[in-house]
């Protein structure tokens, strides 16, 4: 039987509709085991601390009555898994965030945003002025600023700029009124200074086109940081009063905490800058000049290794604290914590002043020495009870996924950003063969890895490639019986390898629904509107009707 | 042609007027909600109520695509119109006008409205324009994909399991709002299964006895 | 413009798995009056359904107005009008509603013919259809169907409920419609003594097959009821083709003959029947002989 367009349109019809409801209710499943997964991991695996911080004086740090050191700790909190995209779509139009344009939402008269068509911040705010006689004047004003000035009211001469990143850090206080902000444009490629008090923008030399610098972002470098805590604590002191040990605070000795997002907190010299191969920079506030490494994104363990730096879309989040004390606002080094694509293991890090790395430490299982064994990203899957299930479970739920989408993953497994991974429907980034089409070695540009790696990855996916075939049989088997032609049994076939548990439903849906009638010649089942049996050839007999041999027709 | 779709909404003059009530009842809320609250608090509301309006119109039309074929096969309706001068194509297609009308109804009113009432209390700052036409895009594909469905389980008339399936076919269909969000992958996901939809059930019709 | 107006072309149709109709052609002409005659789940009203599109046909083609019945546009529909088995009108309307559907609908509607129409079958505008008896069901079909002046008349059984006053008065509008130049009807019915009146082509089915297909005055020509008498006992065979039908009682044999001609009262005059009488058949006779189950001659005690 010979295809019509119609049988065909109404099969890619059918074939979508069936691929698209099927990965839902897959994905839903694949997401449950994954919370289950992170609800249940034990807390060695989401929990990693450094001590001493080594960023500390000598003198503080190794003061005689110290009970305890400085210390840096990083948690994964499980409860705030934000990767939904309903969750990601509302927290994106927030203030600062990735589709929002709005940069300032501080109260109803404070506002700013970045107008996309004129190319222009637009700043809200109410000035105040204090007069001669001590009397407090507040006026609204309205600026629109752009690369080339500030107005109030919008001019193209003020220049366009592209696409602007921000440092938001300065909007937690209303002192950016008074101060500086600085920004980034990526197709400028020129860093920029907002003066509001003195209505000016300074513009930093643009960086050249061979300079191997993107900067991504600037100021507070964090991303999902609400599954990321990263806090650090200066050292315990026993105090000369009765014996005991508390934290001393005192203005001789130490500096109050300090951290991100406290108010005290002034970068008076630098601003962080993340580029996109996840290094980390200081840039001079004064000058808008790069002023050396500040340090890079740590690389957490995956399943399987990678020896290759993490960039910032291959985390699904990451935190940098930069550090100094209140009595110098010297800087210090930083603290930098991140989480891998998949949530299962976490990596934090210890830079100094000149953005090398003097601690590192992961998460992974601990003996009873607090010695570390294996690494979570491995220990997630087996180590704890439930987790053998939960893999399993996991492992054959990607193996209904169509077969050549899973391909489609281990080739393209890079390509997405990390936290996308988790809301992914057809191409599947965090799947078992994702992760192995990341395994990057140092040698990878021998051909032998290459394969092994690719062999590796088909093994991953022999049970889906096993059921397809399983399926691919039975269409094939069908459409013989119902009398398809070789060549649309071949289209079939093909299809149902390619596509497995889809492909299979998708012929169901569409087989043609005709009841099959038993050929009189050969004893076979035919089909009724074929004029000859597709097994035998034969012409069409009806043996249960007998009709009579007469007939009285005219013409 | 306008014959066809007259009857159509005399026909089933309940989803229509109950579109009109749901379309002023969301309005009534948005408006309230909009004076109860500063503007930079509405960011909380964006997506749950998205969601929730998403919600209520799917069942809402996946019940009228559903009835309204179940109607047409118990009462032999087609069978009887088609042998007029009218083709099946146009008794299909006015029915499915209908159902967009009866959407639109719910829909388009409180898009007119919303937008509005951000121009009124909210500076205007392009974000939240963007994400209304998001929304109110991502709603309005998907009620019609699940509209659509209904028509399919609805043709099947006289048995439940067909019925059932569909319901929970737009049960899932929903969750892609919660998975995907309204970013604009979704519209591009939603269309093209909106489109499926359409042609399957084009092809159900065109296909099947009267 | 071709001359048929239908046109059946080796339809085969089967239902799950059923042969129903094992390769059925026929066409009719303009301004003819089609009798289609079969028993009770023959196919006859399948063979209407295939024809409006109504059902997909298994294999063959079916034609009406020289269009592809499943490719009908709603040009050609509106020169057909229709009076379905069990008058499948939407049954929540109101008469009045239903009525001013149909005529929107309709590509042209003749006011004056269907007022006179409802004005002569009293048909009442405000009541719903369900509420109507089925006779009043027949008329208002019948009355939308001749409202659309149709250039093809297509009637499933619709005298079925009723009265004879009534059925009367359908035959002669039938009979009015034809004298209108190059109308068509296709007629079926059980009621064969109407169909007797009007139609003047008969097409009978059976066992799948359309057994027979001419004009009315020859199948009364072609088909011949005989008694027989011979002197001795009954030849056990006759050397005759085409018998539909035999029943020996004795010397005495009754038999039904298709085609019959010349040649076979030749050969049954060779051997030498004491008295050969025909008897005259009415359609009905035909009809009941042409679908007679037992082709086999019966020994009658």
């Amino acid at each position: 039987m010979k295809l019509s367009t119609n049988y065909i349109v109404r099969v890619l019809v059918t074939g979508f509709v069936v691929l698209t409801l099927l990965s839902i209710p897959l994905f839903w499943i694949r997401f449950l085991c994954n919370e289950i997964l992170s609800v249940w991991m034990p807390r060695e695996y989401k929990y990693v601390d450094i001590e001493p911080t080594g960023l500390l004086p000598d003198n503080l740090e190794n003061d005689p009555n110290i009970e305890r050191h400085s210390r840096v700790y990083a948690r994964l909190d499980e409860w705030e898994y934000p990767h939904l995209g309903i969750i990601e779509y509302f927290e994106s139009t927030s203030p600062g965030e990735s589709r929002s344009c709005l940069i300032l939402s501080s109260s109803e008269k404070d506002w700013a945003y970045f107008d996309n068509k004129s190319g222009h911040f637009v700043f809200r705010y109410v000035e105040t002025k204090i007069m001669p006689d001590s009397d407090k004047l507040e006026r609204e004003v309205q600026y629109y600023i752009g690369p080339e000035g500030i107005s109030e009211i919008p001019d193209k001469t003020l220049g366009r700029f592209i696409e602007p990143i921000v440092d938001s850090s300065e909007f937690k206080t209303s002192l950016w009124k008074s101060g500086r902000i600085i920004l980034y444009d990526k197709k400028l490629r020129s860093f920029f200074a907002i003066n509001f008090e003195d209505r000016n923008i300074t513009k930093s030399r643009q960086l050249l086109k061979d300079d191997p610098r993107r900067p991504i972002d600037i100021g507070i470098l964090n991303k999902n940081d609400d599954i990321l805590d990263l806090y650090w604590m200066l050292p315990k002191v026993k105090t000369s009063e009765n014996n005991q040990v508390r934290t001393l605070y005192s203005r001789e000795r130490f500096g109050s905490i300090i951290k991100e997002g406290d108010p005290d907190y002034r970068p008076d010299k630098y601003l962080l800058v993340l580029d996109e191969s996840g290094r980390i920079d200081l840039l001079d506030k004064e000058t808008l000049e790069f002023a050396g490494s500040a340090g890079r994104l740590p690389t957490p363990a995956t399943l399987f290794p990678a020896d290759k730096n993490a960039t910032p879309d291959d985390l699904l989040a990451y935190r940098i604290l930069p550090m100094a004390l209140k009595e110098d606002r010297k800087y210090r080094g930083l603290f930098a914590a991140a989480v891998n694509r998949e949530g299962t293991a976490l990596a934090l890090s210890v830079f100094d002043a000149n953005g090398v790395l003097i601690r590192s430490d992961h998460t992974g299982e601990r003996d009873y020495r607090g010695r570390r064994g294996t690494l979570s990203s491995r220990a997630v899957l087996f180590s704890f009870p439930g987790a053998p299930a939960i893999t399993i479970g996991r492992f054959l739920l990607e193996n209904l996924h169509p077969p050549i989408l899973s391909l489609a993953s281990y080739f393209t497994a890079d390509s997405f950003e990390a936290g996308s991974g988790h809301r992914a429907l057809l191409l599947l980034p965090n799947s078992f063969i994702a992760m192995k089409g990341r395994d990057a070695r140092d040698d990878n540009i021998v051909v032998d890895n290459i394969v092994v790696r690719f062999l590796y990855a088909l093994l991953l996916m022999s049970p889906s490639i096993v059921l397809a075939i399983l399926l691919a049989w039975r269409v094939g088997k069908d459409a013989a019986f119902i009398g398809f032609s070789r060549k649309t049994r071949r289209w079939w076939l093909l299809g149902t390898i390619a596509f497995g548990l889809v492909g299979y439903i998708t012929y169901r849906l569409t087989r043609p629904k005709i009841t099959l009638v038993t050929c009189a010649n050969c004893g076979k089942p035919r089909r009724p509107d074929t004029g000859i049996c597709h097994r035998c050839g034969s012409k069409w007999d009806v043996p249960e009707l007998v009709p009579p041999t007469w007939r009285v027709i005219d013409g | 042609m306008l014959t066809l779709i007259k009857r159509e909404i005399h026909d089933h003059p309940l989803f229509f007027i109950g579109s009109v009530i749901l379309s002023t009842v969301l309005i009534g809320l948005s408006i309230a909600t909009l004076k109860g609250h500063y503007w930079i608090e509405l960011t909380a509301f964006d997506s749950p109520a998205g969601t929730i309006v998403s919600t209520i119109l799917v069942f809402v039309f996946f019940g009228m695509g559903a009835v309204q074929m179940d109607t047409d096969r118990t009462r032999k309706i087609s069978a009887f119109i088609s042998i007029l001068s009218v083709s099946r194509n146009r008794i299909l297609l006015a029915k499915i006008i209908a159902g967009l009308l009866a959407i639109l109804i719910a829909l388009v009113p409180l898009a007119v409205t919303v937008t509005i009432l951000l121009r009124i209390h909210i500076p205007p700052i392009p974000v939240f324009h963007v994400m209304v036409l998001e929304i109110f895009s991502g709603t309005f594909l998907i009620t019609l994909a699940c509209y659509f469905i209904g028509l399919q389980a609805g043709w099947n008339s006289g048995r439940l399991p067909p019925v059932i399936i569909g319901l929970i076919l737009t049960c899932i269909l929903l969750t892609l709002i919660i998975i995907k969000g309204f970013m604009p992958e979704i519209m591009i996901i939603l269309t093209l299964f909106t489109v499926a939809s359409l042609i399957r059930t084009w092809h159900l019709f065109m296909s099947t006895p009267l | 413009m071709n001359d048929n107006v239908i046109k059946v072309e080796n339809l085969v149709k089967y239902f799950d798995g059923r042969c129903v109709l094992d390769g059925i052609n026929f066409t009719v002409p303009r301004g003819c009056i089609y009798g289609l005659l079969g028993r009770n789940g023959a196919g006859k009203t399948t063979i209407i359904r295939i024809l409006l599109g109504l059902e997909p046909v298994t294999r063959g083609r079916t034609f009406l107005l020289d269009t592809e019945s499943p490719n009908l546009s709603p040009k050609v529909r509106g020169r057909i009008g229709c009076v379905a088995e069990g008058h499948n009108l939407i049954q929540n309307y109101k008469v009045e509603r239903l009525i001013k559907l149909c005529k929107d609908l309709s590509l042209q509607w003749n006011d004056e013919s269907f007022g006179h129409l409802i004005e002569t079958f009293r048909l009442p505008m405000d009541r719903k259809v369900r509420d109507l008896s089925m006779g009043m069901r027949a008329q208002l079909n019948l009355s939308l169907a001749m409202a659309i002046e149709p250039e093809l008349l297509i009637l499933d059984d619709p005298t079925l409920g009723l009265d004879t006053v009534a059925r009367r008065q359908f035959l002669e509008l039938a009979i009015e419609v034809i004298q209108k130049q190059d109308r068509t009807i296709l007629f079926c019915s059980h009621i064969l003594s109407d169909v007797e009146r009007i139609a003047d082509r008969i097409g009978i089915l059976t066992a799948g097959k359309l057994v027979v297909d001419c004009p009315m005055e020859q199948l009364k020509e072609r088909i011949k009821k005989l008694r027989v008498i011979f002197s001795e006992s009954v030849p056990a065979n006759l050397y005759l083709t085409e018998i539909i039908n035999q029943q020996i009682q004795g010397r005495e044999m009754t038999i039904t003959v298709a085609n019959w001609n010349k040649q076979k009262q030749a050969i049954l005059e060779t051997f030498k029947p004491s008295s050969c009488t025909e008897i005259p058949m009415s359609l009905e006779d035909i009809f009941i002989e042409c679908t007679k189950p037992n082709p086999q001659p019966v020994e009658v005690s």
